[in-house]
């Protein structure tokens, strides 16, 4: 069963080539039998390896599948190799499973699209590129599926490449997250030089081996990668590109910019937890820039109007609890943070877009409202996923209280997170479903969208009774985990803190947002918050502003003045000598015999006397 | 002439054999199919030979032919080309309204002087091949007698190639005055016994001018872009083919029997040469306008850069010259095929602008031509990156830093010229036909109201197109699968030194 | 490498200076006379009379042609025939060289059959022998 492993990526990959070479000529039908069809049939895969995974688990819950050897130079042979563990096992379920759903939901959603092909043709890579990110056993091929997926989210973002402003939120993306990634492969050129494997596990016996705890190369390779985590998953902050990135189809933003690719950071961090756990200091920067995060984009997420930004900041804000876990050592609720989230956020994200193509291409939630009448499917799919994630996060804040390097404090921000989340996500809830009617609906989503959003739905609700990790045998040691276990009469008391904040916030939420409507017109009023510091909110706190005037502007500026400095003069000048040789040597090719012959004999000459005096 | 001799000499006689026949079946009736269809048969049944020949390898007949692995592989590379442009022909004559048989008795005459050649183990068999190789041409290039520019051509190459045969005929003479013999072998050992090479080296010297035109290398490359225009284009396939690299053969042989002392004086001749067909070939390529003058002047250099491997002198050296001749008679047969097949019975699809759009139009045709042009270039991927890595490796070895720089030099401004055509080809169709053309030649914008202005070949024939995957194939598979070919080369490679 | 190159500067220069250096020694010395006389074509008083370029009989070149292609094949025959009898009697030779001579009179007769067929023997020439060849039809 295992050996199937590498069909787990190869069957999209497949798919994806399918779909470039017949983009033309397939047929509708055609199309969504081989991109939907090879996502069905990795997702069955998954789910087969880990029924076996569970009932037979291999030597010591890890199996390792060797394809073939990449190259081979100077002792270091970074083989295409696979690696099945608990860890990989969750990311694996989460990409095929949440991604067969979305492409189902996308055969519908994107159905009159003119690049019905293209589109599952970028899904489909997408897939495969990540699935290859997270069973990667080393970091090589690791990296090839990190900057595949990066690429495959820069064609989706700008999917639609007609409106020039998508293509500058996929360039954005694209050079934001490049900052990160170019720390990541720095991080990367160093580790294989200090340590001298590819290999991750290797990676991590020979690091603990030869560097103590706080060693400067530790931290620094640490730091590295962090910045590559960063970037990837929009965290404080490289985080400026996600709430651009909605610019993609929403499937898109579903799968890639919610469930799967940003988790990638987290991912990064927990699969490299052995070096991390050299550097303290680096982990607890993971843990403040996760609490950063996730409070300022909980705060922005509460000042949008535009239905797929307040989900992109959410999701940033999800995120930075995911780090904020990772941050005090607790990899198993970050994991489990992660796999609640992928469904919940890709059911809130697919309703989205059938409610924004429902209402006419609306994204503004103040001029929707009261569309729970007419799309109750869409309601009660986002109403029961939005409670998953709370529990999930409610295991967060437990460890973090309990953590050796967490603490009633960070417990205390952390739960202030818990609050303004059950405000923006009610928020959106109420705005959009309840209250008058105000949009007329077009359009009703048909079952290819719904029964995927249900599924979803379910998943999430599980994830607030279960733990998925656990339950795949993912439970990595966390000083928390033991110190919960051994008060639980405490554990549970912040469990039911934690429950009614998240209570107060949705009475909250539906004290100012339906009781009161506190909108009028345009302007939308969040209470008690003045207009400029409502901007600020609103702007993402203003990064994207100093990031233009800090790096975009002089780097344009020094771009404009450099033009035509010397450098380039110089390459000019190439050419232009290069063309006036051409000039000058083609007078020679006169067609003229007699100029032809001169040149034979004045070769022979030449030939004759060079022997000669030589 | 014992059987041993006939065997090692069956596939010079195999294909001798099928020009008289095919030239009796014109007297008997004429049809281009049939005539066409014993050609393509006597050259299969010769590359076949060529394995039966193998197994008495290496036998030398009499003191004129020799066929060592070496002379066999060259032959079958010959014969192979020899196959495609026959392939290529027939498609193109077919459309034409010219007497269409006669052609095949020529292919098979300047391929038979192309195999005795690569087999001359003395100075008469190497002129003998040469003079068949060049009569054949002298008529096959000027082979679309109607028109004025094919006269132009085959009068050009007639004088020149008289001229460039009358030094090599002298310098034999002279070599011979010197050392009383005209065959490889004791020639050279004639050459290293006497003190001070007297009349021998001169003549030498003045050999190279021979060779030299028949390389076309600076400078006696200027009949090229000519020759190359007025030809039809299968055969200037041919002759940008099998006449430089039969030639390129016998060059290689020579030098790798002559010992370093006595070939120094000519390497640095070679040297000088080869840096100067570099430059020149690619600074003539640069703005061309023409596809068929660009490929000759591309020629130019890529013998400059055979030439650098060549300089190299050792055994690595000489297996990178053989690579790269085979990766450039792929690529030069597929660009060539390309624009053979692209050609229409009016003109052919010479002008930069018959490409441009080509993707859009006839999308494996341009993407074959791409491979080719790519390939040209030295792009990985492709044969003609092996080929040049091989022949750079060469060099380095030798240390030929000057050569090797020069070359570095000449295939970053090749790459321009390549890749403009590339561009061209992916371009859309209307946009920009007029701006560019009109800059560059001054011609008059064509006024879009017309047809279009490319040729309107009909779709590719089968032969052709079984000649252009074969070629394709070749392409990508030796640029992504050197090893088998190389090891071939190496031990084919090994009784020259 | 690099001084083997230099010999070839030095001598290019050398060929230069003397090429160049003689015309312009020439031309400090040479009359300067310009005349009628010295920009005719020929320099001899001879008038040129009507047009170099008119057309011979092309029917002259190819029958020129034939002639002297088997004119010389019989030229090689005749040392071939003096030396046949010693050559058979030869055993390393033996019927070789018979063989050898028969096919070159083969290879010679194919040729002539094609001329003939061709019609290029025909010093009037009839209508189209092959009706596929469209330039005579």
């Amino acid at each position: 069963m295992f050996d199937l492993l590498a069909l787990l990526p190869t069957f999209p990959l497949v798919g994806f080539l399918i779909l470039m070479a017949g983009s033309n000529s397939l047929p509708r039908r055609g199309v969504v039998a081989v991109g939907v069809g090879s996502m069905g049939l990795s997702a069955l895969l998954a789910i087969a390896i880990t029924v076996n995974f569970l009932s037979a688990p291999p030597p010591g819950q890890v199996f390792e599948q060797h394809l073939w050897t990449w190259f081979e130079i100077g002792g270091l042979a970074p083989g295409f190799s696979l690696y099945l563990d608990p860890l990989s096992l969750a990311m694996t379920l989460v990409i095929t499973i949440v991604g067969f759903l979305i492409h189902v939901y996308s055969a519908e959603f994107m159905r009159d699209d003119e690049a019905f092909a293209r589109f599952f043709a970028y899904m489909n890579l997408f897939v495969s590129l990540m699935l290859m990110l997270v069973l990667a056993d080393n970091l090589l091929l690791l990296y090839l599926g990190w900057e595949g997926v990066g690429m495959c989210s820069f064609l989706l973002i700008g999917f639609w490449y007609k409106k020039p402003a998508n293509g500058k939120a996929a360039q954005k993306a694209f050079i934001v997250t490049r900052v990160g990634d170019t720390a990541m492969a720095v991080g990367l050129f160093l580790l294989v030089t200090q340590l001298g494997t590819f290999d991750i596990q290797e990676l991590g016996v020979r690091a603990t081996e030869q560097w103590p705890v706080g060693s400067t190369m530790a931290v620094v390779a640490a730091a590295l990668l962090l910045g590559g985590a960063i970037g990837k998953s929009a965290q404080l902050p490289l985080h400026t590109w996600l709430p651009d990135a909605m610019a993609g189809p929403s499937p898109v933003s579903a799968l890639i910019h919610a469930a799967t690719m940003v988790t990638a950071g987290v991912y990064l961090i927990a699969r490299t937890h052995a070096l991390f756990a050299l550097a303290p200091v680096v982990l607890t920067a993971v843990m403040l820039v996760g609490l950063l995060t996730q409070l300022t984009a909980g705060i922005s997420a509460v000042h949008q109007r535009d239905i797929k930004r307040i989900l992109a900041y959410s999701t940033i804000s999800q995120l930075g609890y995911m780090f904020f876990a990772l941050g005090v050592s607790s990899n198993g609720a970050a994991i489990n943070h992660l796999m609640t989230h992928a469904c919940f956020k890709a059911t809130w994200f697919l309703a989205a877009g059938a409610v924004i193509v429902a209402v006419n291409h609306e994204h503004d939630i103040f001029k929707m409202g009261g569309l729970g009448k007419k799309l109750p499917a869409l309601f009660w799919a986002m109403f029961f996923a939005g409670c998953g994630p709370f529990f999930s996060k409610d295991g967060i804040l437990a460890e973090v209280w309990f953590s050796d390097t967490g603490g009633p404090l960070l417990w205390l921000l952390g739960l202030f997170g818990v609050f303004v989340t059950s405000i923006y996500l009610f928020r959106l809830l109420f705005t959009v479903f309840l209250g008058p009617l105000k949009n007329e609906v077009h359009w009703k989503p048909g079952r290819a969208i719904t029964i995927p959003l249900f599924i979803l739905a379910v998943g999430s609700v599980i994830g607030a009774l279960v733990e998925y990790p656990r339950l795949l045998g993912y439970h990595p040691h966390s000083s928390g985990i033991e110190a919960a276990h051994a008060s639980p009469y405490l554990h549970a008391t912040l469990g039911k803190i934690a429950v009614g904040v998240a209570l107060t916030g949705i009475y909250v939420a539906y004290r100012l947002f339906v009781r009161h409507r506190h909108y009028d017109g345009d302007e939308v009023i969040v209470p008690h918050i003045r207009v400029p510091l409502r901007n600020l909110f609103a702007d993402g706190w203003g990064f994207d502003r100093a990031y233009r005037v800090a790096f975009v502007a002089p780097f344009r500026s020094a771009a404009h003045f450099l033009r035509n400095e010397l450098i380039d003069r110089g390459c000019d000048a190439v050419v232009a000598v290069v063309q006036s040789g051409h000039r000058l040597i083609r007078r020679t090719q006169t067609g003229r015999l007699r100029w032809y012959t001169a040149g034979i004999a004045a070769g022979a000459v030449l030939s004759l006397g060079m022997v000669l005096f030589s | 002439m014992s059987r041993t001799d006939l065997t090692a000499l069956s596939p010079l006689l195999v294909v001798a054999l099928a020009a008289v026949a095919v030239l009796l079946l014109i007297s008997v009736r004429r049809n281009h199919r049939a005539t066409a269809t014993l050609t393509l048969a006597g050259l299969v049944l010769g590359l076949v030979s060529i394995s039966w020949a193998a197994t008495v390898t290496p036998h030398q007949v009499a003191p004129l032919l020799i066929a060592d692995g070496y002379a066999l592989f060259y032959s079958a590379l010959v014969l192979a080309a020899a196959v495609v442009v026959c392939l290529l022909s027939f498609d193109y004559l077919e459309q034409r309204g010219e007497q269409r048989e006669e052609f095949y008795v020529l292919l098979l005459l300047a391929t038979l002087g192309g195999l005795v050649l690569v087999g001359a183990s003395h100075f008469v068999t190497l002129f003998l091949g040469l003079e068949i190789l060049s009569v054949a041409i002298y008529v096959m290039v000027a082979y679309a007698r109607s028109s004025p520019l094919a006269a132009e051509t085959g009068i050009k190459y007639l004088v020149l190639a008289g001229a460039s045969s009358a030094f090599l005929v002298f310098g034999m003479a002279l070599v011979y005055a010197q050392t009383g013999t005209l065959e490889f072998r004791p020639l050279v050992a004639q050459l290293s016994a006497i003190e001070g090479s007297g009349l021998a080296l001169p003549g030498m010297a003045l050999m190279l001018v021979g060779v030299g035109f028949k390389l076309a290398v600076v400078p006696f490359h200027m009949w090229t872009p000519e020759v190359y225009q007025g030809a039809p284009a299968p055969v200037t396939a041919f002759v940008a083919t099998v006449s430089k690299g039969a030639m390129f053969a016998l060059l290689l042989r020579f030098f790798a029997a002559l010992g370093p002392g006595e070939a120094r004086p000519l390497l640095v001749v070679l040297g000088l040469v080869a840096m100067a067909s570099i430059l020149a070939g690619n600074l003539l390529a640069l703005l061309e306008q023409n596809i068929k003058r660009l490929l000759a002047f591309s020629s130019i250099a890529h013998l400059g850069y055979v030439l650098v491997a060549f300089l190299a002198s050792s055994a690595f050296g000489d297996e990178a010259v053989t690579f790269y001749l085979v990766a450039y008679f792929v690529s030069t047969l597929a660009a060539f095929g390309v624009v053979t097949v692209l050609s229409d019975n009016e003109r052919e699809a010479e002008r930069i602008e018959d490409y441009r759009g080509l993707f859009w139009r006839r999308p494996l045709l341009a993407t074959l031509m791409t491979g080719a042009l790519l390939s040209l270039a030295g792009i990985p991927l492709t044969t003609g990156f092996v080929g040049k890595f091989a022949v750079v490796a060469a060099g380095v070895e030798a240390s030929l830093w000057l050569p090797v720089s020069v070359l570095a030099l000449g295939s970053a401004i090749g790459l321009y010229y390549y890749l403009r055509l590339v561009v061209v080809m992916l371009s859309s169709l209307d946009a920009g036909a007029a701006t560019e053309s009109a800059a560059d030649s001054g011609r008059t914008p064509a006024d879009p109201g017309q047809t279009p202005a490319w040729p309107r070949a009909a779709r590719v024939g089968g032969g052709a197109a079984l000649a252009l995957g074969l070629l394709a194939l070749l392409l990508l598979g030796l640029g992504l699968y050197p090893g088998p070919l190389m090891d071939v080369i190496e031990s084919s490679v090994s009784p020259l030194r | 490498m690099f001084f083997d190159y230099a010999n070839v500067f030095v001598f290019a220069l050398g060929g230069a200076v003397l090429v160049f250096g003689g015309m312009w020694l020439g031309s400090l010395i040479r009359p300067k006379r310009e005349g009628e006389a010295g920009l005719e074509p020929y320099e001899c008083g001879e008038k040129p009379i009507g047009s170099a370029w008119f057309r011979f009989d092309i029917r002259y070149y190819t029958v020129a042609l034939v002639y002297l292609l088997f004119a010389v094949e019989i030229a090689f025959l005749f040392p071939w025939a003096r030396v046949l009898k010693e050559a058979l009697a030869d055993d390393a030779i033996g019927g070789l060289a018979l063989v050898e001579g028969v096919v070159f009179i083969l290879v010679l007769a194919v040729g002539l059959a094609y001329v003939w067929r061709k019609g290029d023997l025909d010093w009037v020439r009839g209508i189209s022998h092959t009706p596929d060849d469209p330039e005579e039809g």
